[in-house]
């Protein structure tokens, strides 16, 4: 048993680590988001170059012969640097789409696809979609679509689908509706639930990178800013509310590693780690950004400073992938039924 | 990463699972205090005879020197088999042994470690004071030299099972002109000498493990000194890191099963406004589903600090996160189940839940209290300003 990075998992996340920073700055994201189609392009190319939309392929099938544990660390720094676009839908689309012809230009980054995550089939089980998935994130810049379904998992190119772009609660992400008028699409070879609970892993993780770097931030300006003649982070008050930060940050990275070692291997309680850390991950992005707006004061209340960025990031990951609360009658659905 | 086990790491669980399935006390332990001691001592002895005691001693003290990984593996199935917790035996060797083997001398080593690996011996720990608590460095129970003996007057506080204890880790103000980190010393006390008064003190649980001890004039060897006269503090500190990595882990198996059960309880149970089961309710079900979760949290966040001492060689600082959390997510759990037990909550004699309530309250107290704890994780784990 072995929950720590290794010397090749630390040099992945590394890798990532400093392109991110290198390429994509706070300053980046921002003047991104102001324009459509609200992704850096040349950024998806490099990473499908450096091989990042594979990670999880199979080395045979042309990926990187990992699996969801570095998935996992991928995910960590794209929350950490509020990373826009749709990655979660293109990780998953390289799965989904392993072994065809459509699969190129996805795992080489020159096509980018969203997720439409539709447990309840509202978008139809049978040959054809019909009606309109509602608040899809990044549906506007997203050359393809991955329907995600109850039992079915569907891939349609973005042509020939209206798409009503709108902006969101966080100004680095947009949203969309996508209408489906009784197209056609048949259901591919991978299964929904294994899907579905990888995207509910990835999201886990985008959420615990927001949960750490909102901690980091807080800490830095902590041990910067003076108030009364001393940093603030020597009040109690501060230190307290730090520790309580660092603490939750570490439950969601511990959880939510457990849960993608456990996907990885097959374990059978594994969809369990996968939704329990989904909730903690999600406590723990919300609550570590709501506190670093307040570490930072009336700073932290402004627009131009990154506090609130992160905070609205962690709602629009509560949203994805199943809230907190779906999560947990899940996990309690089996008590009731007197399992 | 990964979550598999070694084969050797399989076969130590199969041989430890099946000595305690075969071995562990089937009676459940007295609740005279008396009885207790010796039903724990007969239970370590047992261990002893099977080579299963101090587990984490090295095998030159007579420990079965086990490693992190081991240690774990016997800690979880210790804990699933329902053993009982070391309880009286806690101090001798969970701190005062490993203390002595850290920074004993040969003589007090090959005096005292056996006979607390037998489980013949009861320590107990002469910390706290009335006025040192959270700020244990200011002491005041005073030693003086006198020959060949310190010579000790004051008052301890908060002593577990010192009515029952032969022996006591001490901790004693030596040099009162010294900085007050360095002038203290600790002292292996043997709790029969004259000039030691036990009073035992009523908790809030109404029972009464803990006592003041009083000691007027008591003359100790000064060869049972351990380390230096006034490097006391330094030898106290030496074990405060031992067995961090896996301290909880025994707790974190129990806890897990008493969410089992809580939830058994919930669905056995009348829920708020009596029309329906417990478990029916959303907010009790989704709380449920929450400790469910962050008991899953414990366990993970432990695997990952002991692998990374097994890497590091070390515990690392995020052993002082594992404790705080551990110790509220306790006491949310205890509170849940005064929730789901409704009105048997009040009734005496108070039922297992609510001893378990009561009792909880003292986890973010004893040991540092959870304001202290946060002070170390912001001032050691994020090196925030003192």
């Amino acid at each position: 048993m072995d929950l720590t990075l290794g010397p090749e998992e630390t040099a992945v996340r590394d890798a990532i680590r400093n392109v991110l920073a290198e390429r994509l700055p706070l300053a980046r994201v921002r003047a991104l988001a102001s324009a459509e189609p609200g992704i850096d392009e040349a950024l998806w190319r490099e990473a499908g170059g450096l091989g990042w939309f594979g990670l999880g392929l199979p080395e045979a099938a042309g990926g990187g012969g990992y699996g969801a544990a570095e998935e996992m660390l991928l995910f960590v720094e794209l929350g950490r640097a509020l990373t826009p676009g749709p990655w979660l839908g293109t990780v998953l689309a390289v799965h989904a789409l392993a072994g065809m012809p459509a699969l190129a230009p996805v795992l080489a980054g020159t096509l980018c696809v969203a997720l439409i995550d539709d447990p309840a089939d509202t978008l139809g089980d049978g040959a054809r979609l019909t009606g309109v998935a509602r608040g899809v994130a990044d549906a506007g810049a997203a050359e393809g679509f991955l329907v995600v379904g109850a039992g079915a998992v569907r891939y349609l190119p973005a042509a020939g689908l209206a798409v009503e772009g709108r902006p969101s609660l966080d100004p680095t992400r947009r949203l969309g509706d996508v209408r489906f008028a009784g197209i056609a699409a048949a259901p591919l070879a991978a299964d929904a639930a294994a899907l579905r609970a990888l995207a509910t892993l990835l999201a886990a993780a985008e959420a615990v990178g927001v949960a750490e770097r909102t901690l980091e931030d807080s800490v830095e300006y902590a041990g910067v800013r003076q108030q009364f003649g001393r940093p603030i982070g020597s009040f109690q008050a501060v230190k307290h509310r730090c520790a309580d930060m660092a603490v939750r940050a570490e439950v969601a990275r511990s959880l939510t590693t457990f849960a993608a070692v456990a996907l990885a291997e097959g374990e059978g309680a594994a969809p369990r780690h996968v939704a329990a850390a989904k909730v903690l991950a999600t406590d723990a992005a919300l609550a570590n950004a709501a506190d670093n707006v307040q570490n930072h004061g009336g700073m932290g209340f402004a627009w131009e400073a990154d506090a609130h960025l992160y905070l609205k990031r962690a709602w629009l990951l509560e949203h994805a992938l199943g809230t907190r609360a779906a999560h947990l009658d899940t996990l309690a659905a089996p008590w009731r039924r007197g399992e | 990463m990964h979550l598999r086990f070694s084969p050797a790491e399989e076969a130590f669980r199969a041989e430890a699972r099946a000595w305690l399935e075969a071995n562990m006390p089937r009676t459940p332990r007295p609740t005279e205090l008396g009885a207790r001691a010796a039903y724990d001592q007969a239970w370590q002895r047992r261990m002893y005879d099977s080579g299963w005691a101090g587990i984490a001693w090295p095998r030159a003290h007579g420990g079965r020197g086990a490693t992190l990984m081991e240690q774990l593996v016997w800690c979880e199935e210790y804990a699933r088999a329902g053993a009982p917790d070391i309880s009286t035996l806690f101090v001798g060797l969970n701190h005062a042994g490993p203390t002595l083997v850290a920074c004993g001398s040969e003589e007090q080593k090959a005096a005292h470690l056996p006979p607390i690996l037998r489980g013949e011996v009861i320590w107990c720990q002469g910390f706290s004071e009335p006025n040192a608590g959270s700020d244990l460095a200011s002491l005041q129970t005073r030693a003086a030299v006198e020959g060949d003996f310190l010579v000790v007057s004051g008052q301890k506080v908060w002593t577990s099972f010192a009515h029952v204890a032969q022996f006591q880790e001490l901790l004693v103000r030596t040099d009162p002109e010294a900085p007050r980190h360095r002038g203290i010393t600790w002292v292996i006390c043997p709790m029969d000498a004259p000039g030691i008064e036990i009073r035992p003190i009523t908790t809030l649980t109404g029972e009464s493990d803990f006592c003041e001890v009083f000691y007027d004039h008591v003359k100790i060897p000064l060869r049972n000194v351990v380390g230096q006269l006034n490097d006391g503090w330094r030898v106290a500190m030496a074990t405060l890191s031992f067995e961090r990595g896996t301290a909880f882990l025994a707790e974190q198996v129990r806890l897990s099963r008493r969410v089992d059960e809580l939830v058994a309880l919930a669905r056995a149970t009348p829920g708020p406004g009596g029309r329906r089961r417990a478990i029916d309710d959303d907010e009790i079900a989704r709380r449920l589903a929450r400790a469910r979760a962050e008991v899953d949290a414990l366990r993970a966040m432990t695997y990952r600090s002991v692998s990374l001492a097994a890497r590091m060689g070390v515990p690392g600082a995020e052993a002082s996160m594992i404790r705080l959390f551990f110790s509220e997510l306790v006491q949310r759990i205890d509170l849940l189940a005064m929730d789901v037990q409704g009105a048997p909550a009040v009734e005496t004699p108070a039922s297992r839940w609510t001893e378990l309530y009561l009792a909880g309250l003292s986890q973010t107290i004893g040991g540092g209290t959870k304001d202290i704890q946060r002070n170390i994780i912001g001032e050691r784990v994020l090196g925030l300003p003192r």
